[in-house]
């Protein structure tokens, strides 16, 4: 979308000069790389296409690749490790850009004592997992639907998980970062050299800089402190289905003062029965490609997978009393409520592993929703925030699932409660093979924007293809919010070499290619 | 249903920022032993999703770092693949028909859901060693 004029002879002098100070072999520049690094869900990939990819393996050499880039005025696109699907997974909105490939660097440092690790961006969910289970660490992770993607990326942006720890970016704690100009920065109290406490203290002195490299293109982190989970004495919970649609909002409603008041502490996330079904079956299999899935349809598939309309899974963490407890109140809570079922769940310390996201095993397996029409599937997200009512949810299921299906797509939805807020994330479904479809998916997105743009909703997170569409909806005083972005990158990458057009972030000299 | 299924029901609930419960209709056991505190003991939702991460060699070893998230238990791989090849084949590493050129193609074109893997994730050593251990481990 954002293809533009590139100075080739420039990439190719400044893709030598990075082979010469990284190593020829991780400089990725083979068509087959080319490929490998455009996102893998799109219509057209070639339409975010990089010219190659580099992976340095130490700080040292990230800062010599961004001395050389802005030597060269080339373009980078961080990844950590490329995983993001439904958002672009390692492709740069800018068509011809370098992939600055993280993935190599794979170092991890515990504390045990203190709940905390460090890890380099290479590090995926299922790295952190097997060297806590080598090390018999009592820590537990907290992971996203994706395990296979990077603990800092997912962190820095925005991911979200299962248990109390699941809104990674509220435990991230002091990052080490290479600015756009090569010099390197610790945030919080690794600004002092030595210090015991960078990954203890989160604010540091004077001000913060942590929450400034989520979802931006100001540095690039190359360590980031995360706050662990100490493994509880049990969790308890109860998985609660219930029967209508209409029921989401009694349910979110009954959920909603029991999170404010932190009886719930992690995000319970309520999904609908497609949420679950497309990972269990085939669309072929219940109705002909192309027809809609009519309320027959679908309890039929229910009635099969014994799921409700919708379904959530709420927990709880810590000693068994206090546990117990708060069992009794959220039961207290749904007493007289017309749930469908509502099982109790519980795993205290001694049981078996309990073996689930619920209490920090990664997966991958919520990636085979891609795999609902049966051929070369994929996603993207559509993730408004709203306030936490059962009203406006209720609203909000009844003006996107009638978007669905005046596009002809399959009503995909998940709400997932915070304290203050919920976060709405559908997932648009669809079938690579099928081109009506894949022409309807932009036009699509743009109509469920414009949907929850009138409503002054906005999405917490988007696609390559629709950054500026999204920044452009945060409009007070006509995109302050924007001019202060473009004076802070301007200030920090002069050369506009990091992630042009992250999250509508566009440096000076790249400006005229916003969307 | 199928107790992978009934598992994976429960695990849907997980599913894309989604959790999944454990089907009635499925009644798998989850393996927990009697709670120490007493009290009624039940599965947990999507309970057993861990998979088997060990190895016995090197290469094996790259396997599990490197494919087993997918392509042992509960793998997204796993999972797709049960519903397009005979029952047993799902697993590649029970797989008695991969060819390492194959496997190798695979990795680096994509196959169906499979994305493309870089070499920066995967070297082109490391692949090797991976499709030589693929092309015997089902053979054996």
């Amino acid at each position: 979308m954002n293809s533009t004029a590139i100075d080739t002879a420039g990439i190719a002098r400044a893709l030598r000069a990075m082979g010469s100070a990284i190593g020829a072999q991780y400089v990725f520049t083979t068509e087959e790389d080319r490929i490998a690094y455009s996102d893998h869900y799109s219509a057209d990939e070639t339409s975010h296409q990089p010219l190659g990819a580099v992976a340095p393996a130490t700080v040292e050499e990230v800062q010599a690749i961004i001395r050389i880039a802005n030597e060269h005025k080339v373009p980078l696109w961080t990844i950590s490790r490329g995983k993001n699907f439904g958002y672009g997974g390692s492709a740069p909105v800018v068509k011809g850009s370098i992939v600055l490939d993280l993935s190599r660097m794979k170092k991890i440092e515990v504390d045990a004592e203190n709940g905390t690790v460090l890890v380099e961006p290479g590090v995926s969910f299922f790295d952190l997992f097997d060297f806590i289970q080598e090390h018999k660490l009592p820590l537990w992770l907290s992971v996203p639907g994706n395990s296979w993607g990077s603990v800092a990326g997912n962190a820095l942006d925005r991911g979200v998980g299962y248990t109390t720890y699941g809104d990674h970016a509220a435990r991230i704690c002091g990052l080490e970062v290479v600015l756009p100009d090569g010099d390197l920065v610790r945030t919080g109290m690794g600004a002092m050299s030595g210090s015991p406490n960078w990954q203890l203290y989160k604010p540091g002195y004077g001000p913060s800089w942590d929450t400034m490299f989520c979802q931006s293109n100001f540095g690039v982190v190359t360590k980031l402190g995360l706050w662990l989970m100490p493994e509880p004495e049990s969790v308890l919970g109860f998985d609660i289905d219930v029967d209508k649609p209409e029921d989401l909002g009694w349910l979110i409603d009954t959920l909603a003062p029991l999170r404010r008041q932190g009886i719930i502490q992690q995000s319970p996330s309520i999904g609908n029965w497609l949420r679950a079904a497309a990972t269990l079956t085939l669309r072929d299999e219940w109705v002909e490609p192309g027809k809609p899935l009519t309320e027959s349809v679908i309890t039929a598939i229910r009635k099969k997978f014994n799921i409700g309309w919708w379904g959530v899974a709420v927990r709880w963490y810590g000693p068994l009393e206090i546990n117990e407890a708060t069992s009794r109140v959220v039961e207290k809570a749904f007493a007289g409520k017309p749930v469908m079922a509502m099982r109790p769940t519980r795993w205290v310390k001694g049981d078996a592993p309990e073996g689930s996201p619920a209490t920090g095993v990664p997966v991958t397996y919520p990636l085979a929703n891609a795999n609902w029409f049966g051929g070369r599937g994929g996603h993207v997200s559509y993730s408004p925030v709203l306030p936490v009512n059962g009203a406006l949810a209720l609203d909000q299921y009844r003006r996107t699932s009638a978007l669905y299906a005046e596009y002809g797509m399959d009503y995909h939805p998940s709400f997932a409660i915070g304290e203050r807020h919920m976060t709405n994330v559908n997932q648009l479904l669809f079938n690579r093979d099928d081109p009506d479809m894949m022409k309807r998916v932009d036009s699509f997105m743009r109509a469920l924007v414009k949907d929850a743009t009138a409503k002054r909703y906005a999405e917490y997170r988007t696609h390559i293809d629709y950054m500026d569409l999204i920044a452009d909806t945060f409009d007070f005083n006509n995109h302050a919010l924007r001019r202060l972005n473009e004076r802070v990158k301007d200030a920090l990458d002069p050369n506009g070499i990091l992630s042009p057009g992250k999250s509508g972030i566009w440096p000076a000299n790249r400006r005229e290619k916003r969307s | 249903m199928t107790l992978f299924q009934a598992r994976n029901a429960r695990l849907a609930l997980f599913a894309a920022a989604a959790m999944l419960g454990l089907s009635a209709c499925g009644g798998a056991g989850t393996g927990n032993a009697p709670s120490p505190a007493g009290g009624k003991q039940q599965a947990n939702a999507g309970a057993n999703a861990m998979q088997d991460r060990s190895y016995k060699s090197d290469a094996e070893k790259l396997f599990v770092e490197k494919c087993a998230m997918c392509h042992r238990d509960f793998g997204m791989g796993t999972v797709v693949l049960a519903r397009r090849v005979e029952k047993g084949q799902e697993w590649l590493e029970k797989r008695t028909d991969l060819q390492a050129d194959f496997i190798k193609t695979a990795a680096r074109a994509g196959i169906g859901n499979m994305p493309r893997i870089t070499r920066s994730d995967v070297s082109d050593a490391q692949l090797d060693a991976i499709a030589a251990y693929l092309e015997k481990a089902g053979r054996k």
